[in-house]
């Protein structure tokens, strides 16, 4: 389908005015009545007790959904519930978007709804996200663990699976990130006295050499089980792969240092941001050595960053003390979507970072021909930046927050979503690009303007399957 | 985890050309954090070579060195250990136990690194610990033609030190290991 001209929407004097509407979603949730107040965070800030009475102003809005210029809801639905629309409004400020409170407050409540459900429907959640979460309502982290199937849907659940998830986490921490010598120590013990394994050395009974301080005479030696000394080249030694390791271990330490020198959670010298550096740091390693095929990639870091800020963020208190292996899990997840865009070897190959950046040309050409036949920039100078790194280096924190929201919750995949996000950033500066060559396109594209992040959302939105 | 390398009387090119192949295909540069040599290298090459292997290299003077400024003795703390470093000639009966702990007191170390017997020897008696790591390259000594190369490397973690030992026996590398802790409220 080639358009010949841009879509009257796309022309509309809407993208002029800040306010820009954002319809609520399509489907008509039943809201079920609410079960008692979970263990987790989500508090009934937004008053548990009215949400039957919400249903009926959430239904009406949902009759004048289907074209584009969607005005604001209806003001007579929203004048039931004075009370509770103050306070949400009131918490509910996005910092982007503080027209929207209104329509934006409708959904809150009908994501907490959803949250407050035993059973989560991942599909409803999904659609309730695609424009963003709130940031004030906290609930952030959990929906994320939920868009990336850490958490299950059924929340009975929730309890076992996250002391099963922390506590193979501590193992992994445990195994990968020990030291050579400590790890000798208990292949001396083991041959030594075949008794449990222990780290702790103080009655060291069974070091038959004994202390400094006793007796004198030869030392005696002892034989080196599986020829492990600290010199060893062969692969399966410790020391050999403890060597091997310590410069990507530099790389990720290097790599962490730079991640968001502006936002002192990161960066600084206060004892917080530091545990949070260490808590980078282990998560990248043990991701390295588990995963020997990819290992470390420069710009892990940044796809990592965000996910560990917003879990340890999170309000509830046992999740903020477990962020760590939350955030690995997530990780995990995260990158397994991305994989193929580090292998190098992939490079040309039909799933690598070079097909995805030919697709988003396409997908450029699909929906605006005009401004692809004009941009003569060669996408990989751009987008490959933009694609790798899921936007993380495009838009402040906070704006990234909210497109990784839309990237993570969209059914149609991470990677689909990513490319049409990138295709209405093209499009929203397509007057500039248009009106400029191929420097000033180029320096426009490499540091992208700022701009307003639900109407790039709302973009991207339109332009599935357009 | 500091890994020290304890090295000595290699006395090249007097006495031998060079580093048997197997432990030079060993010492590759990044592993090891301090060397320390007991002396007779003998030349500026060998010290050369074994600053390539690690920045922070600890000699003392040998009866045969060249370079006559490295000092007689040495001392230097690494980790919770105080290492005491001397080539050994000066201690007469060269290698008796006796005279070597009265060194030790001297120098006021735990652990007391000397050569020249070009025998590899661990001894252990109440103020501390000596260690020979012998000849690297197997040179004959004044007292023996029959010498194995040998050297030490020794892995300080806390107040434990696990002592790595390298021989060439028969051509091939072997290597035992010794292990050793100090109490804290050992008065050393």
């Amino acid at each position: 389908m080639v358009k010949k001209r841009l879509p009257d929407w796309l022309n509309s004097p809407m993208w002029s005015s800040p306010t820009v509407t954002t319809s609520p979603p399509p489907k008509s949730r039943s809201l079920s009545p609410p079960p008692p107040p979970p263990s987790s965070s989500n508090d009934d800030r937004y008053g548990i007790g009215s949400y039957p009475s919400k249903s009926s102003s959430v239904t009406s809005s949902d009759s004048s959904l289907n074209e584009p210029h969607v005005p604001l809801p209806p003001p007579t639905s929203i004048k039931q519930e004075p009370t509770p629309k103050t306070r949400i409004r009131d918490s509910s400020t996005r910092s982007v978007n503080s027209d929207n409170d209104v329509s934006s407050s409708i959904e809150d409540v009908s994501r907490q709804a959803q949250l407050l459900e035993e059973i989560i429907n991942i599909g409803e959640l999904r659609q309730l996200c695609l424009l963003g979460i709130p940031d004030a309502a906290g609930i952030r982290s959990t929906v994320w663990k939920l868009l990336l199937a850490y958490l299950p849907t059924d929340k009975g659940l929730w309890s076992s699976e996250l002391a099963k998830k922390r506590a193979q986490y501590k193992q992994f921490k445990e195994n990968l990130l020990m030291n050579p010598t400590s790890f000798s120590m208990i292949l001396n013990v083991s041959v030594a006295s075949q008794s449990e394994i222990t780290r702790t050395f103080e009655v060291s009974a069974s070091l038959k050499n004994g202390d400094l301080s006793e007796g004198k005479g030869l030392l005696e030696r002892s034989k080196i089980p599986h020829g492990e000394h600290p010199l060893s080249l062969g692969k399966t030694s410790i020391w050999n792969q403890f060597f091997q390791d310590s410069e990507i271990i530099e790389q990720i330490d290097r790599d962490v240092k730079r991640t968001h020198p502006d936002i002192p959670f990161f960066s600084g010298d206060s004892a917080s941001s530091k545990a949070n550096q260490e808590s980078l740091k282990n998560i990248l390693i043990i991701f390295a050595k588990l995963n020997p095929g990819i290992r470390y990639v420069q710009g892990m870091n940044e796809l990592l960053a965000p996910l560990f800020y917003v879990f340890r963020n999170d309000p509830n208190e046992d999740s903020l003390v477990n962020a760590e292996a939350d955030t690995f899990f997530c990780f995990v997840e995260l990158i397994s979507g991305f994989r193929d865009n580090f292998c190098q070897q992939l490079d040309n190959s039909i799933v690598g970072i070079r097909s995805t950046i030919s697709r988003l040309s396409q997908l450029l050409k699909q929906h605006d021909e005009e401004l692809w036949r004009h941009l003569e920039v060669n996408p990989q100078f751009y987008a490959f930046r933009w694609i790798t790194l899921l936007l993380t280096q495009e838009f402040n924190f906070s704006d990234s927050l909210h497109i990784w929201d839309a990237l993570l919750s969209d059914p149609e995949g991470p990677q689909e979503t990513l490319l049409r996000v990138c295709c209405a950033m093209l499009i929203l500066v397509r007057r500039r690009l248009l009106a400029g060559d191929f420097t000033a396109n180029l320096k426009l594209l490499q540091s992208y303007p700022s701009t307003n992040v639900s109407q790039l959302l709302y973009l991207s939105n339109k332009l599935r399957s357009c | 985890m500091v890994l020290v390398l304890a090295i000595g009387d290699l006395h090249i090119p007097h006495r031998a050309p060079d580093l048997p192949a197997k432990f030079k295909s060993m010492l590759v540069p990044g592993k090891i954090q301090h060397i320390i040599c007991t002396g007779n290298l003998c030349i500026k090459e060998v010290h050369d070579y074994l600053k390539s292997l690690c920045p922070s290299l600890h000699i003392t003077r040998g009866e045969y060195d060249e370079d006559a400024r490295y000092p007689e003795t040495k001392t230097l703390t690494i980790g919770q250990f105080k290492l005491g470093l001397c080539h050994g000639h000066q201690v007469v009966p060269w290698g008796d136990l006796d005279s070597l702990a009265m060194l030790q007191r001297q120098l006021d170390v735990d652990i007391l690194v000397s050569g020249h017997t070009h025998q590899f020897k661990a001894y252990k008696h109440e103020a501390g610990v000596v260690i020979n790591p012998g000849s690297a390259t197997g040179a004959y000594s004044s007292i023996t033609y029959d010498v194995n190369p040998s050297f030490v490397l020794m892995d300080i973690d806390g107040l434990r030190v696990v002592v790595y030992v390298y021989e060439l026996i028969d051509g091939e590398v072997k290597v035992d290991k010794i292990d050793f802790k100090k109490t804290s409220t050992a008065t050393i």
